[in-house]
This record gives structure tokens, sequence and C-alpha cells, in this order.
């Protein structure tokens, strides 16, 4: 016990001297994390929505599909991003593979169908109402698409943060496509596997900490957002 | 707005809901929609509206069928009414924002129907911490701000007080008779098809059984 007591001292004093690798770290994972979550939203909420509100034949097999996809392992995607933009990939050409920008990719494909299903499991039930009736009080395809988006703004937030927090959390895919690599690709949860591995438990606790602390920064930006609605 | 009905049909699966041969409305009249549950009333007015569409057969809105210029003067208030999630004034307002109405004459319509409705108190007020009552009046108002050719309501006055019922019942005749519109309207409560409508449909297993004068019907 008297370790762990040891290790969240460590952690604060860690986080008070302001090293310099430490918070090179901490931006790199906002960065990583939040360009992803932002270009899956642009990309999930409208094919969400879609998906909700048009019939059309293989719906069925492709909301299927969308589900598998929600949870896909953070491992595959990474294996799968790492072979694409590998030098013998179609991809490597880009010289892309240990980049923070085949993070972004990474996390992208990790979490746009997360976004996206979410999105789609809420239009599904509000969307059509929503829907009809802005089409009976004489609305066109364009009024309805601003109508579902405001009426539907806590949902898609929610979607957006629930993609945010699976982005910065993951280790899987970008240890293999990042490659941990300091001053680099090094971010939160690859800092925190490493450490933990070499036994230096103060400094994985001192990075849970900030990972717990931003998380929680972020879901009172939401909670207060919602109660304000 | 005269709405002719040929032929219409509408089939879930394996089983036929409607199966209207020939039904006619006549413009600028208030037609009660009667019928026990199931009999296929809220399905009819919804292929009217534009919301489903039919199996097989027309309906022709003053002799042309359903398009987009059409659509813009019909509207359908359903039983389970969506109230945006803002304020009673902003919900009452939409249709004619929609519209890009004046900011002030939208003031003043919206105004004049929520005295109406005796609703002005609640102009503020967010339209999810309303009532049953007060929520079916705003959808209501809704409706009808926008002076539609035809209106569709499916039973615009269940569930509510009888103050709000005449205050509803009141609006409805008064939009019927000065703005002449064709007012299509579902009802379980037959004084108030009395009380109301020019002429009663009665609809039974998805089939006309009667239309005609309401003391005719309702004998």
């Amino acid at each position: 016990m008297g370790y762990i007591m040891e290790g969240v001292k460590e952690a604060f004093n860690l986080l008070l001297s302001l090293d310099r690798e430490i918070y090179s770290i901490i931006l790199l994972s906002i960065f990583v994390s939040f360009t992803s979550t932002i270009i899956s939203a642009v990309i999930g909420t409208p094919i969400g929505l879609f998906l909700a509100l048009k019939k059309f034949k293989l719906k069925k097999m492709v909301t299927r599909l969308l589900y598998t996809f929600m949870s896909l392992p953070p491992v595959v995607v990474g294996l799968f991003v790492a072979i694409i933009i590998s030098r013998r990939g179609p991809l490597g050409h880009l010289g892309l593979l240990f980049t923070p920008s085949a993070m972004i990719i990474a996390q992208t494909l990790l979490i746009t169908p997360i976004i996206m299903g979410i999105t789609f499991n809420n239009a599904k039930e509000q969307g059509q109402e929503i829907r009809q009736i802005c089409m009976t009080l004489g609305g066109n395809r364009w009024d309805t698409l601003i109508l579902l988006i405001k009426e539907m703004r806590i949902s898609i937030l929610i979607a957006i943060v629930t993609g945010f927090g699976r982005a910065i959390s993951e280790v899987g895919a970008v240890m293999l496509v990042g490659g941990n690599i300091l001053g680099h690709t090094r971010v939160m949860t690859t800092f925190i596997a490493m450490n933990n591995s070499m036994g230096n438990y103060s400094m994985s606790i001192a990075m849970g900490t900030v990972l717990l602390v931003i998380s929680f920064i972020v879901n009172s930006i939401l909670y207060k957002y919602v109660v304000g609605d | 707005m005269e709405i002719n009905i040929n032929g219409l049909m509408k089939d879930y699966g394996e089983r036929t809901v409607l199966n209207i041969e020939s039904l006619l409305f006549e413009s600028n009249k208030l037609y009660g929609i009667i019928g026990p549950n199931g009999a296929g009333k809220s399905t009819l007015l919804r292929i009217i509206s534009g919301l489903e569409q039919s199996t097989k057969g027309e309906i022709l809105y003053n002799g042309c069928v359903l398009n987009k210029p059409i659509l813009k003067h019909i509207t359908f208030m359903s039983q389970r009414h969506y109230l945006l999630k803002t304020t009673v004034f902003n919900n009452i307002a939409y249709p004619l924002t929609l519209r890009k109405y004046h900011k002030k004459i939208i003031e003043n319509m919206v105004d004049e129907i929520m005295m109406d409705l005796q609703l002005f108190e609640l102009k503020d007020q967010l339209a999810i911490s309303l009532s049953g009552g007060e929520a079916q009046k705003v959808a209501l108002a809704r409706a009808l701000i926008f002076e539609p050719q035809l209106l569709l309501l499916d039973e615009p006055t269940a569930n509510i007080d009888p103050n709000s019922i005449k205050l509803i019942e009141k609006l409805i005749l008064k939009r019927n008779k000065e703005k002449k519109g064709t007012t299509l309207m579902i009802t379980h409560n037959m004084e108030q098809a009395r009380r109301l409508c020019d002429e009663v449909v009665f609809i039974e297993n998805g089939k006309l059984k009667v239309q005609g004068k309401e003391k005719q019907v309702l004998v």
C-alpha cells in the first residue's frame, strides 16, 4: 500500500514541477485525440443521421456491420493502419508510419463507428418524429437537417465526447502505428504502459491522474451544457 | 383545398389496413373522421399528409398529385406531437420562421394565437416543462399559425380538460370559417363531431362505411 501512496505523492510533485517532457506528452495526446475526434464527428454524425432516417436495401446488414465496427479491437485497427502505411504498403510512399498523422488516422478509424453508431441509435428513435414535424410544417431537406442537429445536439455531443474518451484512453493502435518515440509520438497511454512495464509506478500514476483530470474536465463541460439546456 | 381519393389501398405486409374506393373532401369544409380503434383513420390522414405512401390508388389535391408546393400548404397534428426543445414562443413561431416571415409579423401572429388559446403567460417557458394539455394547445397553435389550406388533426382534444377543449374547438371553427381551409379531424367524441363538423366520415376495417351530414351519419 505504501508504494501506491508514494507513487501518488511523486505524481503530484512531477505535475507541479512543470517537466517539459511530461507536458509535451500531454499536449500531443490532446492534439492527436482532439483532431481525430473532430474528423470522426464530421464524418460520423451526418452518416449516422442518414442511416437512421433513410430506408434502403441492405440497411439491416449495414447496421450489423456498424455495430461490429463499434467494438473494433484497437490492436486490429493499429495493425491494419500499420500495414497500409508501412514502407511496403499501398500508402508507404507517404512516409506516415511512426508519425502523429498515423496515430490520428488509426484513432479516426477506431472512433468514427462509435460516433456514427451512437448518433444512429439516438436518431433512429427521435429523428423520425423531428423529420415529420419539419415536413408537416413546410420545411425542406435542408431545414430538416438543421432542425435535426439542433434538436439532437445533446445526443450528438454525448456521441462526440464518448468518441474523445475512447481516443484519449486508447493504447494499442497508437503504440503500433506511432511506436512510442520520445518527443515525437509518445502519448499519455503509451507512456503509462511503458513506465508500468519498467516498474516506474509514480510516473504511471502521474499520467493516469492527468488522464482522469482531462476526462473530468471534458465531462464537466458536457454536464454543464446538458444541465444548462 | 379539395381532396379527391380514388382506389386507395394500404397494406402492411399481408394485411390491408385501408381500402377506400372513392372519397371526396370538398374545399373549406370541416370533416369529422370517426370509427373504432384500428379502423385506419390515422393511416388515412398520414397518407393524405404525405408522411406515408399508399400501396395503390391516387389522391388529388385541387386536381393535382402531391408535390412540394402543395406540401407547404398542408399540416398534420398527430396524437404524439413533438415539441421542439425551445420556448413556447419559438415552437409556435417555427413554421413562420421556415417561411421567412418578418420578425415583427411573427411576433404579432404568435401573440394573437397565444391569446386565443390562453397560452400567453407561457410564452417564454420551455416547451419541455408544459403539461399534456398545454403541450397539445402549443402543437395546435403551431399547426394553425401559418394558415394551412389543409389541416389534418388526429384527436386534437384527447386527454385535455373541458375548458381547453372549448378553446381549441373555438379556434378550429374560427379558422375554418374565417381562413377558408379544409379540415379533416379524427375524433372519438360524437358530441364534438356534432358541434364542429359539416360532414362526418365513418371508417371501419379500413373501409368507408358512410359519409354525409353529421345528422345522417350520427343517428
